[in-house]
């Protein structure tokens, strides 16, 4: 049987009666907009960087093909200084590429 | 409709990106969150626990399946966040003992204080938010007699400090 400690008791330790905390709502509204925002980035940025790897796989599988090709592989051996200006001339490439990233032009010859 | 499948319907809404239909539930359940989490875990840190709690909730709401009510789901996020952070609270600083309170100072607060933290949540729970026992077994992941004998020894703990207070 419910006595005088019981009442007392269930009643402090029940939820209050109020209206919804509006903001408190807005905060938690913000915090997931943030949240979204801050995942978007992210797959942003996983998505260039497989993208860059792509590419530089496709690179790297050009300069292979091309190397194999008998021409190309007699004229390399007979001057390898050929080949390791190629391949300096290829890295150098994929790293202005891959430094101006998703920017547009202009920002990678800093117009902007 | 019943509740359950309404907020079922308002979580799918939610794990498709709707925000709206979230802050729809945040309005529904803060207040009994909030309010259990003051007392399970303390007034200071609830608010952020809790807006832990939503963020996840949002992050994981395709994953609710209205086989449980949305309150127990919710709950069962936001107690494990209370738990971490109890744990790194304690890590950080030294336990500290309940103060003595004079009889008459002695308000629920000291009486949760001086309770272990699944006592306290039990109770919280059971008593004053209307769970059943089974639901808080399973927030807790405790066997139902477990939890059964916990509420009974923190009710009995709160009502020796009760009638110590002269109230008895």
């Amino acid at each position: 049987m419910a006595d005088a400690f019981d009442d007392w008791f269930a009643s402090s330790l029940g939820p209050p009666e109020r209206l919804p905390d509006r903001r408190f709502v807005s905060a938690v509204q913000a915090h997931i907009a943030l949240d979204e925002q801050l995942a978007l980035e992210d797959r942003a940025l996983i998505a260039r960087l497989v993208s860059q790897l792509a590419a530089l796989v496709a690179v790297a599988a050009a300069l292979w093909l091309v190397g194999r090709a008998a021409p190309v592989a007699e004229r390399l051996a007979e001057s390898p200084s050929i080949g390791m200006l190629i391949l300096l001339a290829a890295f150098g490439f994929v790293v202005v590429v891959f430094s101006t990233g998703g920017r547009s032009p202009d920002a990678a010859i800093g117009m902007d | 409709m019943e509740e359950n499948e309404q907020d079922l319907a308002l979580s799918r809404r939610a794990a498709s990106g709707d925000q709206a239909a979230f802050s729809m539930l945040v309005e529904k359940y803060e207040r009994p969150l909030r309010s259990f989490l003051a007392r399970a875990v303390g007034p200071d840190s609830a608010d952020d626990i809790a807006q832990d709690a939503f963020l996840k909730a949002w992050r994981a709401a395709g994953q609710y399946d209205g086989r449980a009510r949305y309150s127990t789901w919710l709950t069962r996020i936001a107690w494990r966040c209370g738990l971490d952070r109890l744990r790194s609270e304690r890590t950080a600083q030294a336990p500290e003992e309940p103060e003595s309170a004079s009889p008459a100072a002695l308000e629920v607060d000291d009486m949760l204080a001086r309770l272990t933290d699944g006592e306290r949540a039990a109770l919280v729970l059971c008593d004053g938010h209307g769970w059943t026992h089974a639901e808080a077994a399973e927030l807790l992941s405790l066997p139902l007699g477990t939890v059964k004998s916990t509420i009974a020894r923190a009710k009995a703990k709160c009502r020796k400090m009760w009638e110590g207070a002269d109230h008895g």
